[in-house]
């Protein structure tokens, strides 16, 4: 088996057919560091949001892979994004992690730059330089390519990377949509971020994983935090989309959906595990935006590479820091204009299921350090995963309603989708290949 | 409103030694997880409470830490933290299944103020943390903590934490602070 697939760079880590990992590509350094090449250099990131930087001059600072990036509101309020290195020595010229600023300047001999990262000011320019540097010429690097969708900023550093709409694709498009139709969204003040000694792509891996749910999760769902039905439902929904989005989880099948609008419209009936979330669609706006198979849809959306869209009104970002390491980056969002117990209950939920000390995540952290630790024994790494759960037994709806999905039980179609995209990404030399090569998403049976 | 500086040295005394003997007990049921009985320290409306702290610069710190309402590592009351220590008892707990290790020192503690029955406090802490064979964890920071009587005997009213650290260098904070 195997010991050479990694070695030539352009046999599959990833066997589609069976569902079955290479594991050696969440540990392998060179591997490591094409991911930053070939997908975070080159894919549309999740940067922040638009009203955590609402006046010109804030800033939030983040990382594009390991590439440290300044987003900043310029003076004509438009969103910069800009690398933070400065281009005489490549010192930081951005320290704090969010703030209002006219300008940055660099802490090691001053040079200026302002909000849209062009060089206004060198202590010596005439006198040590002799004007001889033209500063049009040395601002600080800029991402190719900045684009926000209904207020989620992203940008990329590929200038060949197609629009960001397209890049999202309907699936990428409904999965920021099933958060966006919450109402008029606000960040919360506040990222939780913490460190987890995983490979990125196992915390990506798991925002399908509704299998680990009741055993992982067993303790908080013995104590009540949520129920067994609302947190692994037998009914589940998978959309897979092109360059790797995705949504999966639950979802409610046709006759949940049917009986939910019929107790509303008469009254009578039990509550279902489907009503919160059924509830937020109530307004016929918000199921037109969905669509028929959105607006039933209950599952997490990955953008990916790595931005989980949660059930909580937030969203995870996965940094990868090393193979061994991951950050994780929780954004919160309020509708504006919503009641004080809906509030209430937004930073209830936001408190107290995720995050490092959230009833939930707890317990994900060490399971997944624990996989990535699994692919570091010399034998054990040759040991291969198994990915197959489902594979061959499920069907992709197509219909009229134009939005293609697998309607099922617990499944890892989701988590094989993302290693597939995974593998086009890494075997493409630059976007025009992947756009020429990527798979587009399954049709009939998967 | 007594004002603890205009009591007396021997009243100011007793005061501290009673506030540090309460933290002190307190600190040791966490350590020895008899959670049961720490959540027995606890009055009705605890507010336990870690903001999120991010660097700023020095212009700018005074938005270093977020405010109550804002998103915080913990923002409990007693029905929260009840939950907490509920679920570790539950089986499945796998954060605290092999049990982390832990170790809580609490120094520096001082009294701010003193108001009828309640005693605001002050100190710093460490709470070291092992797991498994190589995991190694430890936080120290400072918490305000306001001790009310009630019944003649010391309990919690209220816990702010507030850690010297902006990014958690932990998988998980499975622990009680
Ligand atoms: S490194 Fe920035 S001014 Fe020299
Ligand atoms: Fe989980």
């Amino acid at each position: 088996m195997a010991e050479s697939l990694i070695a030539t760079g352009r046999a599959p880590w990833f066997d589609v057919e069976h569902g079955v990992l290479d594991r050696r590509i969440y540990t392998d350094p060179d591997i490591y560091a094409e991911e930053l090449e070939k997908i975070f250099a080159r894919a549309w990131n999740f940067v922040c949001h638009e009203t955590q930087i609402p006046d010109p001059g804030d800033f939030f600072m983040n990382y594009i892979g390991e590439d440290e990036v300044i987003v900043v509101r310029d003076r004509s309020g438009a969103i910069q994004v800009l690398l933070n290195s400065c281009p005489h020595r490549g010192n930081t010229v951005c320290r704090a992690e969010q703030g209002h600023t006219n300008s940055f300047l660099c802490s090691y001999h001053g040079w200026n730059f302002d909000l849209t990262g062009g060089l206004i000011g060198m202590p010596g320019e005439d006198t040590f330089y002799r004007n001889d540097v033209d500063k049009s010429e040395w601002g600080l690097g800029r991402a190719a390519q900045v684009a926000s969708y209904k207020g989620f900023v992203f940008a990329t550093l590929d200038p060949e990377a197609p629009p960001l709409e397209d890049y999202l694709g309907w699936v990428g498009r409904l999965g920021i949509d099933t958060l966006a139709t919450h109402g008029d969204l606000v960040a919360v003040d506040g990222v939780v971020k913490n460190r987890i000694k995983c490979n990125w792509k196992l915390a990506v891996d798991n925002l399908y994983d509704w299998y680990h749910v009741k055993i992982s999760h067993g303790s908080a769902l013995r104590a009540g935090l949520l129920t067994d039905e609302a947190m692994a439902p037998m009914d589940q929904m998978v959309i897979l989309g092109e360059y790797g989005h995705g949504i999966g989880g639950p979802g409610m099948s046709e006759e949940q959906q049917a009986e939910f609008d019929a107790r509303m419209a008469s009254g009578k009936g039990e509550p279902q595990w489907y009503d919160l979330q059924a509830q937020r669609r109530l307004d016929p706006a918000v199921r037109e935006t969905l669509g028929p198979i959105g607006t039933r849809c209950l599952g997490h959306p990955n953008i990916f590479p790595n931005l989980w869209i949660a059930l909580t009104r937030q969203v995870c970002l996965r940094i990868p820091r090393g193979p061994f390491e991951t950050e994780l980056w929780w954004f919160t969002f309020m509708p504006k204009d919503i009641s004080e117990e809906e509030r209430r209950h937004t930073m209830f939920m936001a408190n107290h299921v995720f995050g490092p000390a959230g009833l939930l995540e707890q317990d994900d952290g060490e399971n997944w350090s624990h996989s990535t630790r699994g692919a570091r024994g010399t034998v054990t790494r040759r040991q291969p995963l198994n990915f197959s759960m489902g594979r061959g037994h499920d069907r992709v709806e197509d219909d009229a309603s134009g939005q293609h999905r697998i309607e099922t039980v617990v499944n890892e179609h989701g988590q094989r989708w993302t290693y597939q995209a995974w593998q086009e990404w890494m075997l493409a030399d630059n976007w025009q290949e992947l756009i020429a090569n990527h798979s587009m998403p399954p049709k009939g049976v998967v | 409103m007594a004002v603890f500086e205009d009591l007396s040295l021997q009243e100011r005394m007793l005061l501290s030694f009673e506030a540090q003997e309460f933290l002190y007990r307190e600190a040791a049921l966490l350590d020895e997880k008899k959670l049961d009985e720490w959540l027995a320290l606890l009055t009705e409306d605890i507010h336990y409470w870690m903001p999120l702290r991010r660097t700023t610069t020095a212009k700018e710190v005074d938005r270093e830490f977020t405010r109550p309402g804002d998103m915080a590592l913990f923002d409990d009351d007693l029905q929260t933290l009840n939950l907490r220590v509920r679920r570790l008892g539950m089986g499945r707990a796998w954060a605290e299944d092999p049990p982390s290790r832990t170790r809580r020192m609490v120094t520096n503690i001082r009294i701010l103020r003193c108001e009828g029955d309640e005693i605001l406090t002050t100190c710093n802490f460490q709470l070291y943390r092992t797991r498994l064979n190589s995991e190694e964890d430890s936080w120290i920071g400072r918490r305000e903590d306001l001790l009310r009587r009630v019944d003649g005997e010391l309990r919690l009213a209220r816990r702010h934490i507030f850690l010297e650290q902006t990014v958690i260098l932990a998988q998980n904070m499975s622990n009680l602070f």
